[in-house]
């Protein structure tokens, strides 16, 4: 569950409009505001697939974050 | 059920047809599907299907759900369009790879060139690694595959000899040809569904005995007398022309030429079959491919493609010369339709060649049938 309910409600909208760059920057809005390490790595992991689905150029820092958080591996 | 093939390969003089299990028996057609479809180089597609890096386009191949793309260095590949996760389809319908191809499903992410470049939560939430899931290890299946004269040619059994190994001597006869292909693009294909079993497609496209029967547009310039049988056995058949008319637009106006053709192709063109299911055209100005597609044993759709020596062609010619194609193409329809009905006569026995004219057809089914005997000798080697 999102941090808050307007931060939901736009997540959802996005999941159905299919805005993937919308959904990056929300995820990532989602994980700073989250104060727990699973719940972060959790919204990091979505925006990092996003990104990377898309070719965004924000892969590849999301990447570096989940890596130095020791949510992923280099390769 | 085991087909008795030994009148396919004699000599012309004596030889017989295929029997007509080869056409209208399910359990014949499995066993061509491997020994002949998928132990060879078939044709799946054109590269111009996919024209930029990231286009992708799913196809299924007798029953494999496959992935063509361009990946992002131009080089255009084919998947298995299944994740090595849970089994799950990748792509369901052609469209642009922006970055990654994600699974609809659990969201593993692949590279363009088959990488497995993610795996979200694997190892538990928001924990994108574990120890037992090596990614190197997991990335798409790919079909091994070959390009030439833009046709994407694919050996799905992985055992077959190097397609420029396998065709070698024809790589060499239209070696002259060997220039860039421009696809005439959306006004140049087009797909004929016919009810046929696909090799009849092949047979009919291999001789010209029928032209001046089927093709009585085509006798006025293009007699009997002026073509040649083209039959290599083992290898490829065909047929050529010698009085290869220019297409000609308003005021005379012809295509441009593939640059360096020798004199040879001033008149002369060739359509000959790569087998088992491509058939190509080789003329001074223009060329096609038909990749036939199998669909079920008496079912194929003809994908037919036209190229030039140039990207900038005429639009109206363009349009006026595949209008010209497809007239002829569909002229051959009630012929291979009518054959695969022929072939639910119990009597029929294959039929018998005409040693002059026959030829390259008779060349097609002595390869199937060698490939089908191969075929059964391994299985039985295996079972000893």
């Amino acid at each position: 569950m999102p941090p808050n309910d307007d931060l939901d409600t736009r997540l959802r909208a996005a999941h159905e409009s299919g805005d993937r760059s919308i959904l990056i920057g929300l995820y990532c809005e989602a994980a700073e505001m989250s104060s727990d390490a699973e719940a972060t790595g959790f919204y990091l992991t979505h925006a990092y697939v996003f990104a990377l689905e898309s070719g965004d150029p924000r892969a590849a820092d999301l990447k570096k974050q989940l890596v130095s958080m020791g949510r992923d591996v280099t390769r | 059920m085991s087909t008795d093939l030994s009148s396919v390969t004699r000599p012309i003089e004596q030889a017989n047809g295929l029997p007509n299990a080869h056409y209208i028996d399910e359990t014949v057609f499995k066993e061509e599907c491997d020994a002949v479809l998928f132990a060879n180089w078939a044709g799946l597609a054109v590269a111009a299907d996919v024209p930029e890096p990231g286009d992708a386009k799913p196809l299924t191949f007798l029953g494999l759900p496959l992935l063509l793309i361009r990946d992002k260095d131009d080089a255009v590949r084919v998947f298995q369009n299944t994740c090595r996760h849970r089994g799950m389809v990748l792509v369901s319908e052609p469209r642009k790879i922006e970055g990654a191809i994600r699974c609809p499903y659990h969201s593993w992410c692949y590279s363009t060139k088959g990488k497995l470049v993610a795996t979200p939560h694997v190892g538990g939430p928001g924990q994108n690694a574990h120890p037992d899931i090596d990614r190197d290890t997991l990335g798409l299946i790919e079909i091994r595959s070959h390009i030439w004269r833009d046709v994407v040619f694919i050996n799905v059994s992985g055992t077959a000899a190097p397609f420029e190994e396998v065709h070698a001597e024809l790589i060499a006869r239209w070696s002259e040809f060997e220039k860039p292909l421009y696809h005439g693009g959306a006004d140049s294909k087009f797909e004929l569904k016919v009810d046929t079993n696909f090799k009849l497609a092949v047979e009919n496209y291999c001789e010209s005995y029928h032209l001046p029967w089927i093709h009585p547009g085509l006798n006025s310039y293009s007699r009997l007398e002026d073509h040649y049988n083209i039959a290599a056995p083992g290898k490829y058949s065909g047929q050529g022309t010698l009085v290869y008319r220019q297409f000609e637009g308003a005021n005379g106006k012809t295509f441009p030429d593939f640059d360096g053709l020798s004199s040879q192709w001033d008149e002369g063109a060739e359509y000959i079959t790569v087998y088992p299911n491509v058939l190509l055209g080789a003329q001074r100005d223009h060329a096609f491919a038909i990749v036939l597609e199998p669909k079920s044993v008496n079912q194929t759709v003809e994908h037919i493609h036209l190229y030039y020596a140039s990207p900038e062609i005429d639009a109206d010619m363009r349009v006026k010369n595949t209008g010209l194609w497809k007239e002829v193409f569909e002229e051959d329809i009630f012929v291979v339709e009518g054959m695969q009905k022929g072939r639910m006569g119990p009597g029929f026995d294959g039929g018998r060649f005409s040693p002059a004219m026959d030829g390259p057809t008779h060349c097609y089914h002595a390869w199937v049938a060698e490939q089908i005997g191969r075929y059964r000798q391994a299985g039985a080697h295996a079972a000893e």
